[in-house]
């Protein structure tokens, strides 16, 4: 990796919606837990975990929208966007990279740029977690969050069971994506350039 | 519940039998269809003096005859001299053949029990204010139907919901109108009163519930049979597998209900301990999968009679898939689902770990192949 090329690779804007995200997203886990299982865990009344996790919960719905707004307003989204042909066998190459070239010192085979700034992998499972994933769970939330009002839409989906499996499912795999995600943020030219990127808005090459 | 009917039965006419030795004048004579003579004609009335006002009004003598045959009181033998005990004949050369002032009815005089109970609670206190709370202005007197089969709406509509609008009261609560809908009101704030889950047959197209003649009717078989015909191993208990089966044979027949499961109070005098403070605040009696309020689950068909055919079910029922319409929020959740989820957490941790036990072992490697780049 060539040193001292600067890339401006997170706007502000992305700066402040990630955060906000992220720490929306680890309020609304350890309430979600709370919630799920009162009988084990107790470190706070299962009237306060809701409240919270209800307003948390707009919280990320709204600043999803923001995100949303931006990327759709600057036409950024198509960073989202795997290439139509090509594509998975890009990502078998990344993960090749990360099991095995990441271990003995290859070159990252994507070069990042602000244009082109996720590796197809990255680009695959973004897409679906923030186009799939948190939309699902937004629109779970919501109707779990009224039971009574959205009583028909949730009896059209099979019953509020199955509601809130999707919603718990999600949650799991969310979890599991932060774990992930927050690992692999130290796989940058230093642990933690990565972390200081995402605050500063500059990626060091 | 089909023994507790017959139970009631011979306690009420135990009742009415020692009433009548008690008091042995020709009273038992009177029959329900002398009273109705007149009491049956929609515009008999009376004036009288309001005590408060003091004004004259009018107000209607009539007794509905239909309904009053389908009240508990009349199905169980119990006749307006019952009730009216101070009647003890008919003059009927008289214009009225009765006391023209009569007593009030005591309902205690029969169910000492609640009264006894009632006693403490927040609607007797209230007398220091000069409010007086008779029983029947919960429950009315002529139309007392049998509670055990009445839906939560039913039950708080028909009671509570005269006087209190809960909007008022529970903004604490989250998502408080599915509270209403499906968890008696004095199931929290009677908490000493016994509970139980109902489940019963409904239909989400016609939005109503099954009635118990019906579903027997589409099974082919009849209230003596059916538990044989579902409690395949006979222990009293219908399982998972006897509920599969269940679902299986109502599938065959062409019909889905759905489940509805309501939180009721067992029909008992405890009932009547609400007070001011004591109401079930602790969010978390109900919400963890260890709760002594799911206890007591059950199917109930409700004859046409209003009497109940009650079959206790496995508690694991409400945990599955099959009651798809009633999640009490971590209470009845889905066992499965707390492994699968297990699993996706630590496969996710224990990727991250590997890789990161796999970087650090590797170092010596890349440092080698930095050097040599170099
Ligand atoms: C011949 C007609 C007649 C019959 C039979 C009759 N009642 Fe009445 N009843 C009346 C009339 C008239 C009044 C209104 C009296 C008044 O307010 O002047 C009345 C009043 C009443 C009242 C209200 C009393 C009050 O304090 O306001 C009750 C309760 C009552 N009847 C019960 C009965 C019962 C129980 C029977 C059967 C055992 C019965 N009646 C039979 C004509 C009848
Ligand atoms: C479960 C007890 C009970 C039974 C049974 C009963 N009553 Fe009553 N009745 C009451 C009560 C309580 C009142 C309200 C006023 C009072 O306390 O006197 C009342 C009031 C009445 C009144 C006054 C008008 C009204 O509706 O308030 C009439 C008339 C009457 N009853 C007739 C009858 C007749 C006729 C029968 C039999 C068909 C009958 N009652 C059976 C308890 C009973
Ligand atoms: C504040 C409203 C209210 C008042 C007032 C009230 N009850 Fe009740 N009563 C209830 C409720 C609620 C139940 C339980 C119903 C259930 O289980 O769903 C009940 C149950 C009962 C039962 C059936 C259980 C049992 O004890 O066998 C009887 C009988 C009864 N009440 C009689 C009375 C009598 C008598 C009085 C007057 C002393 C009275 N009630 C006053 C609300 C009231
Ligand atoms: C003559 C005796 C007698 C009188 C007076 C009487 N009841 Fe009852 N009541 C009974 C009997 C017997 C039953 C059936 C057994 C039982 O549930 O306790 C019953 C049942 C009930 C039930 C229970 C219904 C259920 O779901 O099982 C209620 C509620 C009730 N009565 C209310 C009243 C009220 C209110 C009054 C006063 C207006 C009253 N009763 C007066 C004898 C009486
Ligand atoms: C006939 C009207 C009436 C019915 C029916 C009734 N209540 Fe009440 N309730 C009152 C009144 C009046 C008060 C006293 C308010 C006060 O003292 O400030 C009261 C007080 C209370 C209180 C104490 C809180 C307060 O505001 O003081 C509770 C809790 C309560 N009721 C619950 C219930 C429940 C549960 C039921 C149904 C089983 C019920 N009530 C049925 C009239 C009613
Ligand atoms: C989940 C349990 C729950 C259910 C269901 C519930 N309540 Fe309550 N309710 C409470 C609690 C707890 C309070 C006391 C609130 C407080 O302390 O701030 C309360 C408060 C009230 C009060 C005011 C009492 C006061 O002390 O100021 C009334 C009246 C009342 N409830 C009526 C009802 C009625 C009517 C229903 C049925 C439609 C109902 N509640 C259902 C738990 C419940
Ligand atoms: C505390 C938790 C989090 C930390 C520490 C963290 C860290 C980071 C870092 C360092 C980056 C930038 C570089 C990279 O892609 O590796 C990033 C990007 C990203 N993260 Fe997170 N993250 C967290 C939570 C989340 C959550 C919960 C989501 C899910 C919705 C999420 C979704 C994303 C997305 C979509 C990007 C790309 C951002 C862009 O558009 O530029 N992150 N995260």
């Amino acid at each position: 990796m060539s040193k001292g090329r600067l890339l401006y690779n997170y706007p502000l804007p992305v700066r402040v919606w990630h955060w906000i995200n992220a720490s929306g997203f680890v309020c609304l886990i350890l309430t979600g837990f709370q919630i799920r299982y009162a009988e084990v865990l107790n470190f706070m009344p299962l009237t306060v975990a809701i409240s919270i996790h209800n307003y948390v919960g707009f919280g990320v719905i709204a600043n999803f929208f923001v995100w949303l707004s931006y990327y759709l307003g600057t036409g950024n989204v198509k960073i989202y966007i795997p290439d139509s042909r090509g594509w998975l066998a890009l990502v078998w190459e990344q993960l090749k990279y990360y099991g095995y070239g990441v271990f003995v010192g290859k070159h990252n085979p994507h070069l990042m740029s602000p244009e082109n700034k996720f590796n197809p992998l990255q680009q695959l499972v973004y897409l679906v977690v923030m186009f799939v994933f948190l939309p699902a769970q937004m629109m779970s939330g919501l109707f779990l969050w009224q039971i009574k009002k959205y009583e028909e839409y949730i009896n059209l989906l099979g019953g509020i069971k199955l509601l809130d499996t999707i919603h718990v499912l999600l949650f799991f795999l969310f979890t599991s994506f932060l774990v992930i995600h927050c690992y692999f943020a130290t796989l940058g030219h230093t642990p933690l350039a990565r972390f200081k990127a995402m605050l500063t808005g500059f990626e060091e090459h | 519940m089909k023994k507790n009917y017959h139970f009631t039965v011979r306690y009420g006419l135990y009742i009415i039998l020692t009433c009548s030795v008690l008091c042995p004048s020709p009273l038992a004579a009177v029959d329900n269809s002398e009273c109705f003579e007149c009491h049956s004609d929609e515009g008999l009335t009376t004036e009288s003096t309001d005590n408060i006002l003091q004004i004259e009004i009018t107000e209607s003598l009539y007794v509905d005859e239909d309904t009053f045959d389908k009240s508990i009181h009349n199905l169980i033998g119990i006749t307006c001299v019952d009730c009216h005990a101070d009647i003890e004949e008919l003059d009927w050369n008289e214009e009225v053949p009765h006391a023209r002032r009569l007593e009030k009815v005591h309902c205690v005089s029969c169910h000492e029990d609640a009264g006894e109970e009632f006693k403490n609670s927040v609607h007797m206190k209230m007398r220091t204010k000069g409010i007086t709370m008779t029983c029947y202005a919960c429950h009315g007197y002529h139309y007392v139907r049998q509670m055990e089969g009445a839906s939560v709406a039913e039950r708080t509509n028909s009671i509570c919901l005269k006087c209190h609008n809960p909007n008022q009261f529970h903004e604490w609560l989250p998502s408080g109108d599915a509270h209403f809908a499906h968890v008696e009101c004095v199931v929290c704030h009677a908490p000493e009163v016994p509970r139980h889950i109902d489940l019963r047959f409904y239909d989400l197209i016609t939005m109503r519930f099954y009635k118990g003649d019906e579903l027997i009717k589409i099974i082919g078989t009849n209230f003596d049979k059916i538990i044989q015909t579902i409690d395949k191993n006979h222990d009293q208990i219908i399982g998972m597998n006897e509920f599969d089966d269940l679902f299986f044979m109502l599938k065959q027949k062409n019909i889905r209900p759905i489940l509805r499961a309501e939180l009721v109070a067992d029909i008992n005098s405890i009932a009547h301990q609400i007070s001011r403070e004591s109401a079930q605040k602790t969010c978390e009696m109900c919400h963890a999968s260890d709760s002594p309020y799911f206890n007591a689950v059950s199917i109930i068909l409700i004859r046409d009679d209003d009497t109940v055919e009650r079959y206790k079910i496995d508690r694991a029922i409400l945990e599955s898939y099959y009651v798809s319409h009633f999640y009490l929020l971590g209470g009845t959740r889905i066992k499965r689902l707390d492994k699968i989820g297990l699993l996706i957490i630590a496969g996710g941790a224990c990727a991250a770990l590997g890789h990161l036990i796999i970087r650090v072992l590797t170092i010596p490697l890349r440092r080698g192949k930095k050097e040599n780049d170099d």
